[in-house]
């Protein structure tokens, strides 16, 4: 299937987790799949991975919430979602017919709401795994993010693991100092796959009004602005772990992409980019078959981690 | 014909100052006008760069249907925006030359309605926010060119009343505009060079003041000040209200959730009963009377005081940009 008719392959496997390729819209810039629907054919896409959900519905922050930056944005959405219930009945149905891999990524406040979601998600027809947002604060822990603190990531992904089969990614965060340990505890505590990096906290300042232009002060910072540090990361935690690694920051391009695929992405997610090109991860995905057929390779996986050193 | 919005490189066929930094760019993009609403805005991608990085949203100033015979170019179809040079993203867009091409998104969003009943339209401008009202000016004067008759259209009965409001004569956009549309607008500016002396909101108040306005409908674009004033006569008064917001977006189709209002919600109470009790529609939707939060229930007896007035955010790119003011929270 994924075999082009000039034996180009394209797909890529995450260990359990087939996708037709290696492009995946990345969470909370593609909605739930729906909004993009008509603008692009989702079937295109290796996979989606949908807005960041919770068990109950959350309202999200007070405007404003997004922010242009020099090549890149700010936001602070406040993770608002339609809740697990609402997402099941409203968003499921059409993600079912969307003939696209979806998997769905969640978060919440305390270790066991992280496992909640987890089990009542498992055996839902039509999600082919769960992505763990876990830059949020552990409510039990003082408000510490999960994802800077090995010990946290370990028990929160343990409790995930022991809560479902499916195919497990963890995300983490760049807002830490050594990203290899971090993505190593995530590895022995059952995850599938490692996804990196989810946005850099930065903020904004109106100088007319001396005010921050995020109502929540400080936001992530993602685009074109943040791919050396997400490409940097990538390439420590490919080394690090024997999990594949989904690169993510800042691609826009067919280049961009294959430079964290070089630096040992097995795929990649494109995020913001879709703002500015909805037709972006099409293109991504074209550019990589070009690059393939000039450079005479039959596979993307035999490209992923071929970065020559000294 | 498929109604999802469009991606297209628009070629531009006038690109000019109006004046200091006010500019109009007329784009043929058929695929768009052919789907496009008053109200409704195209995402605009200043370059082909990567910074500036995000696409800016603009709402149409005129929309030119496909036609027949085309005479003019514009009769292939197309759109026209008006901008401001406010940052480093509208100065660059003001590089571009006529017959280069620009990449456009849309149309997205929900434009401007009618209400039956509502005869006469009250146009509320303030600065560049006079060109969305432009279009639908327009239209509810039957003038856009469509395809069933002019005659035939119901909304060109409506009666236009156009108010104008700038900070100085060169900041006071759409009146030749106007009187293509045989309308003569009120004008107002703050330093007194054209017009009265005031705001578009002064117009408005003593409109509202010495007229009938049983089947009056306001509809407004501006500045945030201006539109919450018209917000507050139009419930003073008793008049519905839409009006087009302007908000920091990124995608604009609905997916970031970056450009959210922060509106009441209608059915918090049908949200609780999520065990799936029946619920009917006279006891689903509280009516919120007033800014002090008295909540009154329909057929509920005493009224309850509530704090905290149920709210949400809504996408303005996908639920607006044009809102019923009765829907938003004025904060």
């Amino acid at each position: 299937m994924a075999l082009k008719k000039d034996g180009l392959d394209l797909s890529v496997e995450l260990g359990p987790l087939k996708l037709k390729n290696p492009v995946i819209a990345a969470s909370g810039t593609f909605g739930y799949g729906e909004e993009y629907a008509g603008i692009i054919p989702l079937k295109s896409l290796g996979a989606l991975i949908t807005k960041g959900l919770s068990l109950e519905p959350r309202k999200g922050n007070p405007p404003p919430r997004v922010a242009e930056t020099a090549s890149g944005m700010l936001n602070a959405i406040g993770l608002e979602n339609v809740g697990l219930e609402v997402f099941l009945r409203e968003k499921m149905p059409f993600l079912r017919k969307a003939k696209c891999s979806v998997l769905v990524n969640i978060f919440g406040c305390v270790e066991e709401e992280y496992a909640e979601m987890a089990r009542r998600l498992s055996d839902v027809e039509g999600i082919a795994g769960l992505e763990a947002n876990i830059s949020c604060p552990n409510v039990k822990a003082g408000g510490t993010i999960f994802a800077t603190e090995a010990k946290l990531v370990f028990q929160v992904i343990s409790k995930i693991r022991q809560a479902t089969s499916s195919f497990l990614m963890v995300k983490l965060s760049p807002n830490v100092g050594d990203i290899a340990k971090i993505a190593v505890a995530a590895e022995e505590a059952g995850a599938d796959a490692i996804s990196l990096i989810n946005s850099l906290t930065g903020m904004a300042i109106d100088i007319k009004t001396r005010t921050p232009i995020l109502a929540n002060i400080t936001g992530g910072l993602s685009g074109p602005a943040i791919k050396p540090i997400g490409l940097r990361m990538v390439w420590q935690v490919a080394q690090a772990v024997h999990i594949p690694v989904v690169g993510i920051g800042g691609i826009t391009t067919p280049e961009d992409a294959l430079e964290y695929l070089i630096a040992g992405a097995a795929a990649i997610q494109v995020g913001s980019a879709h703002f500015i090109d909805p037709r972006a991860s099409l293109k991504i995905i074209d550019g990589i078959q070009v690059y393939l057929r000039a450079n005479d390779l039959s596979s993307v996986s035999s490209l992923v981690g071929s970065l020559k050193v000294g | 014909m498929n109604l999802y919005p469009k991606e297209v490189k628009a070629k531009i066929l006038l690109h000019r100052r109006i004046s200091a930094d006010y500019f109009r760019l007329r784009l043929l993009c058929p695929e768009i006008a052919r789907l496009a609403h008053p109200g409704q805005f195209v995402m605009v991608r200043v370059n082909e760069l990567k910074d500036p990085f995000l696409r800016r949203p603009f709402s149409f100033s005129q929309i030119f249907l496909p036609q027949e015979k085309k005479k003019k170019p514009m009769d292939e179809g197309g759109v026209e925006i008006c901008y401001q040079v406010v940052g480093r993203g509208t100065s660059l867009m003001t590089h571009h030359l006529e017959g280069h091409r620009i990449d456009l998104l849309g149309p997205l969003g929900r434009g401007f309605w009618t209400e039956e009943g509502r005869t006469r339209a009250i146009l509320v401008g303030g600065g560049i926010g006079v060109a969305p009202l432009l279009s639908w000016a327009q239209e509810l004067r039957g003038i856009r060119q469509r395809k069933k008759k002019p005659g035939k259209n119901p909304e060109a009965k409506t009666e236009v009343l156009f108010l104008v409001g700038g900070k100085s004569k060169e900041k006071v956009l759409g009146i030749p505009e106007c009187r293509k549309m045989d309308l003569e607008p009120l004008v107002a500016t703050e330093d007194g060079s054209l017009g009265i002396k005031g705001m578009a909101t002064d117009l408005l108040e003593r409109e509202l003041l010495v007229g009938q306005y049983d089947s009056t409908l306001l509809y407004a674009c501006g500045p945030m000040r201006m539109l919450a004033r018209v917000a507050q006569m139009a419930y003073q008064f008793t008049v519905p209200c839409q009006v087009l917001l302007e908000s920091r977006m990124a995608c604009g189709v609905g997916a970031c959730l970056g450009c959210t209002v922060k509106v009441r919600e209608e059915d918090s109470q049908k949200a609780e009963r999520r065990d799936g009790s029946s619920s009917t529609s006279e006891e689903a939707a509280p009516e919120i009377e007033g800014e002090c939060g008295v909540e009154t229930r329909k057929g509920g007896g005493m009224p309850v005081i509530s704090e905290a007035p149920p709210f949400r955010y809504a996408r303005a790119c996908k639920e607006g940009p044009v809102f019923d003011t009765r829907k938003i929270f004025w904060e």
